[in-house]
């Protein structure tokens, strides 16, 4: 291959947002146009927070978001799903105070 | 005691038979492999062409709301070149992989990283369409 400049370097983190964010996007293909439409914005926009607000260090809080992110996938997976209800962002101390 | 000899004897020679039979499992699949691939470069024919390939991969990195149409060029890198982020190029692979009909494995998308990536990528894909 060319290698005319070198290659991004993603650490594991990334790559498991990166690859949460790819699922997400192929999940929305078999929604409606509309469904998919809505829930594309929703999804982008809590990614692109999660990357503005969220300190690249706090591995534990990036890794429950993950964990929540997965969950919410397999939801959005199922054929009856058609929106993302429960998907909202809130800060560590809540979202961990909030689970049982 | 003999039962036990007897039984160790028996246990043994599996063992042996299967020990010889490795190296010709490995031929076996070296031969498949290389046939496989023939198969595959037969395919070639209705194959898209470089032009294609390099006119749709741009014409769908230039769609990209973020880009500006009149920087993209085969060479462009997604992040150095045209201000994208790790997010948006993985929108752009998406969009890529449903202009060609492909999926593309989390391992190989993560390294697709500019225009000229994802042209040799595409292009040496068989199934893309």
């Amino acid at each position: 291959m060319g290698g005319a400049s070198a290659p991004r370097r993603l650490s594991g983190m990334q790559k498991q947002v990166l690859a949460l964010y790819r699922g997400f996007l192929r999940a929305t293909r078999s929604k409606s146009p509309d469904d998919r439409h809505r829930i594309e914005s929703i999804v982008s926009s809590e990614f692109r927070r999660g990357a503005r607000q969220v300190d690249r260090k706090n591995f534990l809080y990036i890794e429950y978001l993950l964990r929540r992110g997965k969950k919410q996938l397999d939801q959005l997976k199922s054929p009856d799903t058609t929106g993302l209800s429960s998907l909202h962002f809130v800060p560590p101390s809540q979202s961990m105070g909030s689970r049982k | 005691m003999a039962m036990r000899a007897a039984i160790l004897r028996y246990i043994r020679l599996p063992a042996r038979a299967q020990t010889l039979a490795a190296p010709r499992s490995r031929e076996w699949t070296l031969l498949g492999g290389s046939s496989a691939s023939r198969s595959m470069s037969s395919h070639g024919d209705d194959h898209l062409t470089k032009e294609e390939v390099v006119e749709r991969v741009l014409s769908v990195v230039k769609s990209f709301p973020k880009v500006d149409p009149a920087t993209v060029t085969p060479d462009v890198h997604f992040q150095n070149d045209l201000g994208l982020d790790s997010l948006d190029t993985v929108e752009i692979v998406m969009a890529l992989e449903e202009e060609f009909k492909l999926e593309i494995p989390d391992l190989e998308a993560d390294k697709i990283d500019s225009c000229h990536l994802a042209i040799e990528y595409i292009h040496n894909h068989p199934m893309a369409s």
